[in-house]
């Protein structure tokens, strides 16, 4: 569909991945249409097609941990309740600490998270050989884990969103941009496209790597800014790696998929921006290699088959940005996930929800909400624990 | 030298009786043993078809490594060769129940989902099956292969006759660098070339470096090189195409490359009696050498007049115009069946091979990622380098000649020869009185598909990737469930994300959503190259020297 059936809408999304997907599926299932989500590329063609699929709830921020352990359970039924199976493999996160300072921060995060109720466990290196015996540990001190951090496919939750909310009478428009947002009253009234304004009540801004280039669209600086990220798969084989393993050092994470595929990435020197499109960097390939051959030494003659880059939407304390924007009511903010927006959207979006709606959520506005960026004097609780 | 005393190598225990030089594919073949491997998830059958190196039909494990390509891989003295496909092999895969048992295909987008605790348990299943081989074993040399970075001034990837008729004109000029897949062969003295080595990544240049263009590229022996260039020639060439029809994924239908890659000596065919697929220089070519043993010329689109002399002098019927429905068989083909197009009777031939020599497509994947702009050309229904005067690409310092750039027959060479002199900086190149491909008239897969799907057979599976055993039936259903575009297709189904990444089931694909979202094949969108061109090992790139500054002489 190309164009809109009506010309006013109660609330617009502006983006059609994971995080615009499942807010309007939360927004419908209240009953709270007419709705309407557009999406300038086709489906899947942002972050949310174009990710490691991890799981985890293993965090440093209590209120993460709380999102996330949600969250798991809505991809555990995910193919119950959508259709669709997104293959949720619970195999576990192991975090690898090379260094003193980074086995303080695993042991930091194991009390938070433990604290929670969930049952992670600090490892010694010779544990570790039980969880992922190809892992190399020469230079690992210390790891943590929890079993029921998992990955899955991002396509099916897409797909299943996606045919759920038509289904709910949620119009998805494919291959239109919102060019601009309509201010009536000091208020956001709508979107400006090509083929002209629709008018809504509501604009949610989740257009991922670009939702900071939409905010100054509608006239508001963001303090999200996207970066490049870049990820690439093996070839098949057997699988022989049950956990995402994550190394602290340099970022890498891996993950084998059900298809047998390694898929991971490692942190690269990208400037922010989104100058650098969705292309590979030269430097990507070996430096993923150095990192792989060197976490998983028998993977050596394994090939690469592809790699493909995204965006990480940013914010400045590493946590989601939810909520309506003190400085444009009825603009509502739904983005700046960094590098986790898959894993927290189903929880995190419910928010999103209630913060379309007006309802009070459970998130602490001065953690999660956008006012926390407009008070310079204001103290943060930063997430450190980006990795992965 | 081999050393003849040393051992020989072997395949699945047994010493192997391989020539020198003579890729594992074609040894095998010569003693009548073409069943290398069984697919992902039906395990059918699989047998060598693009004789290139990248398809997933010739997948073998040597020396602890897996998945190593037989039709490229050239045996050394004390190898141990094993299939990894197929349980308990190849031959008889008891696996292979699940061919029969889904003669729809196997949901997994919608399946495995219930009943809620058996979560586990499909998984553990379904990762018991994954994969083509297994993990190489422990401590297989070496694990790093130590790599070189240069700088040259030219760096022209393939030598094929574009680029040998490019370099005689140009002659051996000092920091000239060939990269070519197979081995460089007939180049002028003097001219340094990396043989057996493929370009597998060439990012845009970086605009106002002394050189602006990095390719990487690797050796079959796994060393790998990052090449510094001044300027870039792509000469890469092109493929056979494949061809979708029910049972096009069977042992015994390969491309032209394919059917010559297992030619014992390149007169004597592969096969005892092959159909031919195509009707213009390329199956003129294979008439010319395998006459006596084709059965018949048939062709989805119109048969040139040198394809019907040819047969006519050695009595080959042809069948211009003629939908290619079917192919049966087991582990080998027996028969095809055939219609003409507009709603012909369907009749059928017996042959045991099926030759695609249809239509050619570029090996254009650097030119994308190298972000030159391509223009698609509905006659040959795939994208060209825009070539500006003397065969610049919109890249500065980019250049493509020969194949890739669209040109065929005795203009391949000549198109090499006449970019000498704007390489040396002088002047724009004549480009007049040059046949391309690209003449504007209809393609032979004009409006082919969409009458093809029609008169499909309903009981066999179509696969339309086989590297993912993906069907046609799933790309069907993704249609009719509202979906639109390749770049979706692909992420639905699977299709296109195999080794061969896309070369042989995306182009056809392309083609047939064409036809069902009735638009042009340009609107249904392309795959992103995404690198490398070729699946290159990890353990390659590890050893290139890290970073390296850009900038300097
Ligand atoms: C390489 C990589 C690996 C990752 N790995 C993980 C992981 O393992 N686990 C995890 O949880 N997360 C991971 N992430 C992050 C995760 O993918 C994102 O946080 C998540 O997908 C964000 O979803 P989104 O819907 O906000 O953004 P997107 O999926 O990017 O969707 C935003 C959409 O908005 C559209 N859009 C933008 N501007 C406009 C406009 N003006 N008008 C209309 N449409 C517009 C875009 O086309 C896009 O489709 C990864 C990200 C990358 C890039
Ligand atoms: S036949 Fe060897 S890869 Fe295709």
């Amino acid at each position: 569909m190309t164009a809109p059936t009506r010309d006013r809408y109660r609330i617009i999304i502006v983006g059609g991945g994971v995080v615009g997907l499942f807010t309007s599926y939360h927004l419908a299932r209240a009953g709270a249409g007419p709705i309407l989500v557009v999406e300038r590329g086709f489906l899947s063609s942002g972050a949310s097609g174009r990710n490691g699929g991890g799981v985890r709830q293993q965090w440093e921020t209590r209120a993460t941990v709380r999102l996330a352990r949600e969250a798991v359970g809505e991809y555990r039924r995910f193919g119950r309740e959508f259709g669709l199976n997104p293959y949720f493999r619970q195999g576990g996160y192991l975090f690898l600490a090379e260094s003193p300072s980074e086995a303080e921060r695993l042991r930091a995060v194991h009390a938070i998270v433990a604290s929670e109720g969930l049952p992670s466990r600090l490892l010694r290196p010779e544990d570790v050989a039980r969880i992922a015996p190809d892992v190399a540990r020469d230079r690992v001190i210390a790891a943590s884990y929890l079993a029921s951090d998992g990955t899955l496919y991002p396509f099916p939750v897409l797909w299943g969103l996606y045919e759920r909310v038509r289904a709910l009478g949620v119009e998805v428009l494919l291959g239109v941009e919102a060019a601009g947002v309509v201010r009536t009253e000091g208020r956001a009234g709508g979107i400006v496209t090509a083929s002209g304004p629709i008018a809504a009540e509501r604009v949610v801004n989740a257009a991922g790597g670009w939702s900071a280039e939409f905010s100054r669209r509608a006239g508001l600086e963001p303090a999200n800014a996207p970066t490049r990220h870049e990820i690439l798969a093996t070839e098949p084989v057997r699988p022989f790696l049950d956990p995402m393993v994550i190394r602290l050092s340099d970022g890498l994470y891996v993950s084998q998929t059900m298809r047998g595929e390694l898929v991971g990435g490692r942190t690269m020197p990208h400037p922010p921006g989104t100058a650098g499109g969705m292309s590979t960097s030269v430097d990507l390939l070996p430096a993923m290699a150095r990192s792989l051959v060197d976490l998983l030494p028998r993977t050596a003659p394994l090939r690469i088959l592809r790699a493909w880059s995204g965006y990480y939407d940013d914010s400045p304390d590493g946590l989601p940005i939810i909520g309506e924007d003190p400085r444009l009511p009825g603009f509502v903010q739904a983005n700046g996930f960094g590098g986790h927006g898959f894993m927290l959207a189903p929880a995190s979006t419910r928010r999103v929800a209630q913060a379309v709606l007006g309802e009070r959520s459970d998130l602490d506005p001065a953690t999660f909400g956008p006012a926390r960026f407009l008070d310079p004097d204001r103290p943060s609780t930063p997430e450190r624990l980006q990795p992965g | 030298m081999p050393d003849p005393s040393a051992e020989p190598a072997r395949f699945r225990g047994r010493p192997l009786d391989v020539g020198p030089d003579e890729p594992l594919a074609r040894a095998l073949a010569r003693r009548g043993r073409r069943l290398l491997g069984r697919s992902l998830r039906y395990h059918r059958p699989r047998a060598p078809f693009c004789g290139v190196g990248h398809c997933t039909n010739c997948l073998v494990r040597v020396n602890g490594v897996p998945n190593v390509r037989a039709c490229r891989y050239v045996p050394s003295p004390g190898d141990r060769i094993v299939s990894e496909a197929g349980w308990p092999s190849p031959e008889v895969d008891l696996l292979a129940a699940f061919d029969l048992l889904f003669p729809r295909g196997l949901d997994a987008l919608h399946g495995f989902r219930r009943p809620a605790w058996a979560t586990p348990l499909y998984q553990r299943a379904i990762r018991r099956l994954a994969g083509f081989g297994r993990l190489p074993d422990a401590g297989v040399p070496p694990a790093v292969t130590p790599g070189e970075e240069r700088r040259v001034e030219l760096a022209v990837v393939g030598a094929g006759r574009s680029a040998r008729a490019l370099l005689a004109a140009t002659g051996a000029g000092p920091g000239t660098l060939v990269v070519e897949r197979d081995r460089a062969l007939g180049l002028p003295d003097g001219v340094e070339s990396l043989d057996r080595t493929t370009a597998a990544f060439l990012p845009p240049p970086e605009e106002g470096a002394d050189r602006p263009f990095t390719l990487l590229a690797v050796g079959d022996r796994g060393r790998a090189h990052r090449i510094r260039a001044r300027t870039v020639v792509v000469a890469t060439g092109g493929y056979d195409a494949s061809l979708l029809f029910a049972g096009s994924d069977r042992p015994g239908v390969l491309t032209a490359e394919g059917a010559l890659a297992l030619a014992p000596v390149p007169e004597r065919p592969p096969f005892r009696r092959a159909v031919l697929v195509g009707g213009g220089e390329r199956v003129a070519g294979l008439l010319a050498l395998w006459g006596t043993h084709v059965e018949a010329v048939i062709a989805p689109g119109t048969v040139g007049p040198e394809v019907a002399r040819a047969a006519s002098e050695i009595g080959v019927p042809i069948y211009p115009r003629t939908l290619l429905l079917e192919a049966t068989g087991g582990r080998r083909i027996r028969r095809v069946t055939l219609a003409a197009r507009g709603g012909g009777a369907r009749f059928s031939l017996s042959t045991d091979a099926v030759v695609l020599a249809h239509r050619r497509l570029p090996n254009s994947p650097l030119l994308f990622q190298a972000g030159a702009s391509m223009a698609w050309r509905s006659e040959a229904g795939a994208y060209f380098p825009a070539l500006g005067p003397g065969f610049a690409t919109s890249v500065p310092g980019l250049y493509a000649v020969g194949e890739v750039a669209g040109f065929t027959g005795a203009a391949i060479t000549e198109s090499g020869r006449r970019l000498a002199p704007s390489l040396g900086g002088r002047g724009p190149v004549d480009l007049s009185g040059l046949t391309t491909l690209l003449d504007g008239a209809p393609g032979p897969l004009d409006g082919y598909y969409p009458e093809l799907v029609d008169r499909l057979p309903r009981r066999s599976k179509t696969v339309a990737c086989p590297c993912e055993d993906v069907l046609l039936g799933e790309l069907a259903d993704f249609h009719a469930r509202g979906y639109r575009g390749i770049e979706v297709a692909k992420r639905y189904t699977g299709l296109g994300t195999g080794l061969c990444q896309g070369r042989y089931c995306v182009p056809e694909a392309v083609l047939l959503l064409a036809a069902w979202e009735r638009r042009p094949a340009p609107e249904v969108g392309r795959i992103t190259a995404r690198p490398p061109v070729v699946p290159v090992p990890l353990g390659a790139l590890a050893g290139l020297p890290e970073g390296g500054a850009r900038t300097g002489p």
